[in-house]
């Protein structure tokens, strides 16, 4: 049988697309950021997964308001990059498992959650902003993402969030033997229009890394409300970071743990092992 | 924010569903931009490529002055009218500093910020 071997929670966020792209490293402002996600790399890595489930949220990219899904598996050979208006990045596009992808899609389903299927989707900087920290290009490893509506209301829950890293984590376990690890990308505190534009909350955002490992039950019952008063609007895909929980099972070893907050949004980033 | 949550820290406008109706023109606009061609059309006559998604006189004015902050107030979405300004050589900073009533100096000032800072 399949096993989830590691989750990572991380923020998504164009800054970190840029300074990729412009080669910030050791830029006084970016190097800890940079050095950061370097032992994250490392144990993932070192973990030898065979497949990532990515949950993530797209920026009005693949979907529009036509049709906008509360929950997008991507089920297919390749993702490309999406151009979110200023034009491609000089990456490859992701590459699927359509095998796996369809046993996800089966099991969710089975297990009463309903995601619109895609085979064919553009993946923004959801993913395309953090996947080169954590694993350099050409990736290798198949990914099957997993988009969550965070921007137009009603959203899914937090709870909802983490119920289906749990079915997530079932799929994964009903499957052949293959090792996942699951990532859960999303600014953790920022507010992005009207005039607190720039709001950031570290007091928060380091409450919410403590919680997240100890006592995810409590970020459960959190409605949105109260994670956009804690954060920020935009802050509230903070609770796409409750499926990659859901799907390590009750107890988990923190691994690495990091946060920086320098200018819009706070980057943060943690490892689990489960146990 | 919004009309039914008082007391919040934050200024904000909640994204529902109502405002993604009433802001869908200019939303579906903004999202068009994904196309480099439509993005050279954008460009090459604005008041054409309004016309062409429908807008209404007032949202024509609000993508012409580049306001931001009439376009939340209109039902736009920042994740999407970022795209007019990527079409127009703007970034996010500006746009932010913009509806905070500051330059881009000033914003770049209060960062990085203090915690608890608005």
């Amino acid at each position: 049988m399949g096993q989830i071997v590691g989750g990572i929670g991380v923020s998504h966020a164009p800054s970190l697309a840029r300074a990729y792209d412009q080669d910030k490293g050791d830029d006084p402002e970016w190097r800890d950021i940079f050095e950061s996600y370097k032992p994250a790399a490392e144990w993932l890595e070192a973990l030898q997964p065979d497949a990532l489930v990515m949950v993530y949220n797209d920026h009005v990219n693949q979907f529009f308001f036509d049709a906008y899904p509360t929950f997008a598996l991507g089920v297919a050979e390749t993702f490309a990059q999406a151009d979110e208006g200023w034009g491609k990045r000089p990456l490859p596009d992701l590459r699927g498992d359509t095998k796996l992808g369809w046993h996800i899609a089966r099991s969710l389903v089975a297990d009463e959650f309903d995601p619109t299927i895609c085979q064919e989707m553009v993946v923004d900087h959801g993913v395309y902003s953090i996947l080169p920290f954590l694993m350099a290009p050409p990736w290798e490893t198949p990914i099957t993402p997993l988009a969550v509506n965070v921007i137009q209301h009603p959203l899914p829950t937090a709870r909802r969030c983490f119920n289906i890293g749990a079915a997530i984590a079932r799929a994964v376990e009903s499957y052949d033997d293959a090792r996942v690890v699951v990532i859960a990308t999303g600014g953790m505190s920022h507010q992005l229009h009207g005039e607190d534009f720039g709001h950031v909350s570290p007091g928060w955002d380091n409450e919410f890394l403590d919680l997240l490992e100890t006592n995810p039950a409590a970020l459960c019952e959190l409605d949105h409300l109260e994670y956009m008063r804690r954060g920020g609007a935009e802050s509230v895909e903070i609770i796409m970071w409750l499926a990659m929980r859901g799907a390590m099972g009750t107890q988990v070893r923190n691994i690495h743990r990091a946060y920086f907050a320098p200018l819009l949004t706070g980057y943060g980033l943690v490892c689990f092992e489960p146990g | 924010m919004g009309d039914d949550t008082g007391g919040q820290m934050v200024d904000m406008t909640l994204f529902t569903g109502e405002r993604s109706m009433a802001g869908y023109r200019l939303n579906k606009l903004s999202a068009s931009l994904i196309d480099p061609d439509n993005r050279a059309e954008f460009l090459a006559d604005e008041h054409a490529y309004c016309r062409r998604f429908e807008l209404t006189a007032e949202e024509t004015k609000l993508v012409l002055n580049r306001d931001w902050t009439g376009m939340v107030t209109a039902g736009g979405n920042v994740y999407v009218f970022l795209k007019i300004a990527a079409t127009v050589g703007s970034n996010l900073l500006e746009v932010g500093a913009e509806m905070r009533g500051e330059t881009l100096d000033q914003f770049m000032a209060t960062r990085p910020p203090q915690e608890g800072s608005r």
